[in-house]
């Protein structure tokens, strides 16, 4: 089987600065992959890198197959490829049904000329956007804030509303920045079920993620990276126990503690 | 046509509108560094201590140096009410919210001036006698050297002030990271203040400076902002040195143009030059980067 | 919605139809009917700036550049080529929207404030070259003696008759308009203008919507250029002004940025203050403006139509609450999902 994302000798530099140092990763499908590292270890920018918003130093990505060089990040969103941000980028004048409504976009067609003259194909998508949506929030348990404007959610809210937004599209690949940021104990518990369920859906997860519970509670496979460079790659067993991880994020003195 | 002499004096004359631009580009720069906003009213900082000082001059026949002082007075307190009633109660609003606040601002000056002083354009003496002087077997408008001599003037006054003293210090750091400045103790908010002040300020000399050289109406602040907008663009909209780089340069090219191109369309070279540096280089020569990170 | 509900509002509508088909024989004056003309046309201008700068949040300061070359293109087409009404109606507004796209895609690389900076030389320019090209132009003398718009048996040389006109294709393109913000394209727009980078993750091709938002923003001032021509029968190049940009924004900001009604009352608004106020003529109405502009900034974003929600929305709360403490109960609430606002 091929693997969904295929990650081979990935670099970024800016300027002087290597954020991402020759980075290999291959995740299969049906796979939850964590990547964890200290901060500034380049996490993100690999995230970003995925997702089209920056294009790599060196290296290549290829998600199902085909590589995602050059081409606008809409482009892969359409190709099965989802992501959330860190720091909740919701549409925040738009209400909670709305903002998952958008998620549908790289879909759907819906015309000017429908949307004008109000054309039976055009109002057939429209409903079953809606309609899509009200599923998927009942899925993360926010169908009845379907009309509170996004920017009036709790901040737990915010973050399960960008989930929503990300599975409308049934991705094949699904990238998550930090999911549980700023949850509580409770709310990460959920996320942890909820994650398992989207898994069971068949789109394959790709996270970052601090809070080493969650992590260790829901991946299959963990990426280790320290400075940009991938320093340890197995299950959460493995990395628990893996000296150099320890190292990089508890310093020297701890390894031989 | 294209003898020394000739190109000369078009070089003075060039650098001293030049320096002028150089002046309002700063005082737009500087706003722009410190909160972000572009001061869609930089040209009213022009227009209104050039009314302020041709009126002390011209009909309370002033001596010189009390008219000037009276001026940059008047503009420091404009800085200040400009900055309480436009600027902060809109901060931390979006940008468009600010800019179109100083649409409006422009728009309430410019119109107020008209009301106020009238349709009648004016002119003040200059501070030396306007007899062309030479130089180098060259003459010229002793105003352009005026002009000129007040923008060296100024870039070394800034650059001590900005790289040797603590308050230019402080005014840095707040212009590049307004979060980190206030946990360093830095009051920030005095200091955007003081950087309206100030540029408010530079607006006046640059107002002082144009009077005798240009007429004053009450609508020559738009076209004075666009050729701010347009060196602060040229230069670069996030960097000093840039400004003033990019006034001149727009100062000299628009007056080379304006000889051996056409005169009538002299305003549309900034503007072409404004088009083609957003569409081919927008950051400029010293600017920041445009493009947006994730 | 309930019937009591679905009856208020059509009798609303229907009163409002009665009110506005009859407001020619309402108000006698022919100026007056002049201005209200020039309120609905000025509407359309500025329902287009709301797609560009209401709805999907990029500054637009070029906005009478495109009324400009609408205007310009019937002028010249009916004048030099004696193309009739209809025909130009036809052509002006694409041609106002090409050269939307010529403005939006070059500049989809910019972000919100070097793109300001971008339509405001782009106006300037456009509006240099419509007053020095005086061959082709007319310059500030203009184009005079453009015809009157005849469709058909029906001749709308009059004011009051051509009201009916331009009344029709104001409130066409405003439904039109709800049509676009409550649909897909709609959402994406918002998206945009909300979180640019965020759309173009969910799927959004932010480049084309902008290039879209520019095109139809375009397309509404030009259409309203070219009911321009027809109507006052003359185009100079004063209409290309900067000032009238920024007027066509202040009239948006003080309706409502966002909403279609806002736009509407904005532009009435504007237009009719300084006629009704004799004394508020030229800078007097300016200087109002401006400052309106300034306190409506700071204290009603939304402009009217926002501070009348808001008011609104106030006088709700206060009626739902005494009506709770009244009758000890919670009042139902529909909690149907709704997909559109407006």
């Amino acid at each position: 089987m091929k693997p969904v994302l295929e990650i081979q000798g990935l670099t970024k530099q800016f300027g002087g600065l290597v954020a991402v140092d020759n980075v290999d990763l291959n995740i299969q499908k049906g796979e939850i992959r964590a990547l964890i590292g200290p901060n500034g270890s380049g996490k993100t920018t690999v995230l970003n890198l995925v997702s089209g918003v920056y294009e790599p130093t060196k290296g290549s990505i290829l998600f199902k197959g085909q590589s995602v060089f050059n081409k606008r990040p809409h482009l892969l969103v359409r190709e099965g490829m989802k992501r959330t941000f860190q720091s909740a980028r919701l549409f925040r004048e738009l209400s909670v049904l709305q903002n998952v409504m958008v998620g549908l976009h790289g879909q759907t067609k819906g015309g000017l000329f429908g949307i004008v003259f109000s054309l039976p194909g055009a109002k057939g998508e429209e409903r079953m956007i809606c309609d899509k949506a009200a599923e998927v929030l009942e899925f993360v348990g926010l169908l009845g804030q379907a009309n509170t404007l996004a920017k009036n959610l709790p901040y737990g809210q915010q973050r399960l509303l960008e989930i929503a937004r990300g599975l409308i599209s049934q991705p094949d690949l699904l990238l998550l920045d930090e999911p549980a940021a700023g949850m509580n104990p409770s709310e990460t518990f959920e996320l942890v079920t909820l994650l398992g369920k989207i898994r069971d859906r068949g789109i394959t997860i790709f996270l970052i993620e601090h809070d080493m519970n969650l992590v260790m509670e829901i991946s299959d496979f963990i990426t280790v990276l320290n400075f940009g460079r991938k320093i340890a790659e197995g299950s959460p067993g493995e990395v628990q126990n893996n000296e150099e991880v320890i190292e990089a994020y508890l310093g020297k003195r701890a390894r031989y503690a | 046509m294209f003898d020394f002499t000739t190109l000369a004096q078009f070089l003075v004359a060039g650098l001293a509108m030049g320096s002028v631009y150089a002046f309002v580009a700063l005082s737009f720069a500087l706003l722009y560094n410190a909160v972000g906003i572009l001061n869609f009213c930089v040209g009213e900082f022009v227009m209104v201590p050039g009314f302020i000082v041709a009126i002390l001059l011209n009909s309370l026949h002033m001596p010189f140096l009390q008219a000037y002082l009276i001026t940059i007075g008047v503009m420091l307190v404009f800085g200040a009410i400009f900055h309480r009633t436009i600027y902060h109660p809109l901060r931390g609003r979006p940008f468009l919210s600010v800019l179109v606040s100083t649409i409006g601002a422009s728009l309430f000056l410019k119109n107020t001036a008209l009301l106020a002083f009238g349709a009648d354009p004016r002119v003040t003496p200059g501070i030396v006698a306007q007899k062309s002087v030479g130089l180098f077997g060259v003459f010229v408008a002793p105003q352009y050297l005026v002009i000129l001599a007040t923008l060296l003037v100024l870039v070394v006054f800034q650059y001590v002030v900005f790289e040797k003293t603590l308050l230019g210090k402080k005014m840095q750091a707040a212009a590049q990271d307004r979060d980190m400045a206030r946990l360093l103790g830095i009051p920030v908010d005095k200091i955007i203040l003081i950087t309206f002040i100030y540029s408010a300020v530079l607006g006046g000399i640059a107002g002082i400076l144009l009077a005798p050289v240009f007429y004053v109406t009450s609508d020559m602040g738009f076209r004075i902002a666009l050729k701010a907008f347009a060196s602060s663009i040229v230069g670069g909209l996030g960097s000093i040195p840039g400004a003033i780089v990019g006034g001149l340069f727009i100062g000299v090219v628009e007056l080379f143009c304006a000889a051996y191109i056409s005169a009538t369309y002299k305003d549309v070279f900034a503007f072409i030059i404004l088009i083609a540096v957003l569409l081919l280089r927008p950051q400029g020569f010293f600017g920041e980067k445009v493009a947006e990170k994730a | 919605m309930s019937l009591k509900k679905l009856s208020v509002k059509i009798s609303f509508y229907l009163a409002m139809a009665i009110v506005l088909a009859s407001l020619p024989s309402l108000i006698r004056s022919n100026y007056w009917i002049g201005t209200v003309n020039l309120a609905i046309i000025y509407s359309i201008a500025v329902l287009g700036l709301n797609i560009i700068l209401g709805l999907t949040g990029q500054l637009n300061i070029a906005q009478a550049a495109f009324w400009g070359i609408g205007a310009y293109t019937a002028a010249l087409l009916n004048t030099r080529l004696g193309w009739p009404f209809w025909a130009t109606f036809l052509v002006a507004p694409p041609t106002a929207a090409a050269f939307g796209v010529i403005l939006g895609f070059p500049t989809l690389k910019l972000s919100g404030r070097y793109l300001a900076l971008a339509t405001l030389g782009f106006g300037i320019i456009i509006s240099l070259i419509a007053h020095n090209w005086k061959e082709f132009t007319g310059g500030v003398d203009g184009i005079p003696g453009i015809t009157s718009p005849v469709l058909g048996p029906l001749k709308f040389s009059t004011n009051a008759s051509f009201y009916y006109l331009a009344l029709v294709c104001l409130i066409l393109l405003a439904l039109a308009q709800i049509k676009i913000k409550n649909s897909r394209m709609g959402r994406a727009f918002q998206a945009i203008k909300d979180n640019e980078l965020a759309a173009e993750l969910s799927g959004v091709n932010t480049f084309k919507y902008r290039v879209i938002a520019f095109a139809l923003c375009s397309a509404y001032g030009g259409m309203a250029g070219q009911l321009f021509a027809h109507g006052t029968k003359y185009v100079s190049a004063e209409t290309f002004f900067v000032d009238m940009s920024i007027l066509f924004i202040c009239m948006l900001m003080i309706g409502g940025a966002g909403s279609i009604a806002g736009s509407i009352i904005g532009a009435s608004l504007l237009t009719f203050i300084p006629e009704w106020l004799r004394f508020l003529q030229g800078p007097w109405a300016m200087a109002i403006f401006g400052l309106a502009i300034i306190i409506i900034m700071i204290f009603m974003p939304g402009g009217l139509v926002g501070l009348a929600s808001f008011i609104g929305s106030k006088i709700a709360m206060h009626l739902r609450r005494s009506i709770q403490a009244g009758t000890g109960r919670t009042t139902s609430r529909d909690v149907g999902v709704s997909k559109g606002t407006e």
